[in-house]
C-alpha cells in the first residue's frame, strides 16, 4: 500500500518533471553562429562541395569523351587522305 | 545527409584524421542536444550558447585522443559539456552575476508559443530546485526528461552501472518530493 502511496507520488513529479524539462528550441541562427565560430562547414557547404565533385567528374568524362571524339575524327581523316595520296 | 546516411563509426574515423566536414556532420548531429543540455544545467541561453561552442572546439582538438571503449561519442561530448558546465559554474560562484531568474526563458518544442512565453510559477519552482540539487543529480534529470535517455544510456555517460543510475533517480524523485512537501507546492493545479 505504502509503495503504492510512493509510486503514484513519483508518478505526479515525474509528470511534472516531464512537463518542465523539455527540449527547448535554439535562438534563431544559434546554428550558424556556431558554425561560423568553429570554423566548421555547414551542411549546405558540405552537400555543394559534393555536387561539386559529380560536376568535375561529369566535366572531366565530357572533356575525356570529346578528345576521344576528336582522335577519332583526326585518324579517320588521316586515313582517308592517306589513302588518296598513295592511289 | 539523412539518419539512414549516418554512419557514425565512419564519421568518427574520418572526423579523427582530421576530415573538417566529418567533424562537421558530427556536430550538425549534436548540436542540438548538446545546447540543451547545457543551457538546463546553465539556465543561461548566452552563456549555453558559449559554451556549446567551446563543448565542440575542445571536441574537435581532441578527437584524435577518442577511441570507442564501450563509451559512445555522444557520452564522450557530453562529457565535455559536463566538465566545460562545472567550470562555468565554478567561476560564477567567484564574481556577481545576474541572477538566473532574470535571463530570458527560450521557448519549449511542441507546445503553443503562447503557452511557452510564460512558465508557470510551479514549472519555475520545479526547475529551481532542480538547480540546487547536485550536479549529477540534475545531469541524471535532464538526460532522462529533456533528452529522453534510458537508464543504461546515462549510465554510460555517468560512467556508472544501470542499477546505480536507477537507484539514483530513485533517491533524486524522493528528495524532490521532500522539497516539494517542505516548501507545501502544490503541482496538482496547472
Amino acid at each position: 500500500m505504502t509503495d503504492q502511496i510512493y509510486q503514484e507520488n513519483f508518478d505526479e513529479i515525474e509528470t511534472h518533471l516531464a512537463g518542465t524539462l523539455k527540449p527547448v528550441t535554439a535562438p534563431s541562427g544559434l546554428f550558424q553562429r556556431l558554425y561560423e565560430r568553429i570554423q566548421l562547414p555547414t551542411p549546405s557547404e558540405i552537400t555543394m562541395r559534393l555536387s561539386d565533385w559529380r560536376k568535375l567528374i561529369f566535366v572531366f568524362g565530357g572533356v575525356l569523351s570529346g578528345m576521344l571524339l576528336l582522335i577519332t575524327l583526326a585518324r579517320a581523316l588521316y586515313y582517308l587522305t592517306g589513302r588518296k595520296e598513295i592511289m | 545527409m539523412t539518419e539512414l546516411d549516418y554512419n557514425e563509426e565512419e564519421i568518427l574515423a574520418r572526423a579523427s584524421k582530421g576530415d573538417r566536414d566529418a567533424f562537421g556532420i558530427l556536430y550538425g548531429h549534436y548540436v542540438e542536444r548538446i545546447f540543451n543540455y547545457v543551457y538546463y544545467r546553465t539556465g543561461n541561453p548566452h552563456d549555453a550558447e558559449d559554451l556549446t561552442a567551446r563543448v565542440f572546439q575542445r571536441a574537435m582538438n581532441h578527437i584524435k585522443n577518442y577511441t570507442d571503449r564501450g563509451v559512445p561519442f555522444s557520452a564522450w561530448l557530453y562529457r565535455i559539456a559536463h566538465n566545460l558546465v562545472a567550470n562555468w559554474h565554478r567561476d560564477r560562484s567567484r564574481k556577481q552575476e545576474i541572477p538566473l531568474d532574470d535571463l530570458p526563458v527560450l521557448p519549449t518544442k511542441g507546445d503553443h508559443p503562447e503557452r511557452n512565453l510564460v512558465r508557470s510559477q510551479e514549472q519555475d519552482a520545479l526547475l529551481r530546485m532542480i538547480r540546487k540539487l547536485p550536479p549529477e543529480r540534475q545531469n541524471l534529470l535532464i538526460l532522462k526528461f529533456v533528452e529522453n535517455m534510458s537508464n543504461a544510456e546515462i549510465g554510460k555517460i555517468m560512467g556508472r552501472s544501470e542499477g546505480a543510475v536507477k537507484s539514483l533517480y530513485h533517491r533524486t524523485l524522493l528528495a524532490l518530493r521532500d522539497q516539494l512537501e517542505d516548501q507545501n507546492l502544490n503541482l496538482e493545479g496547472e
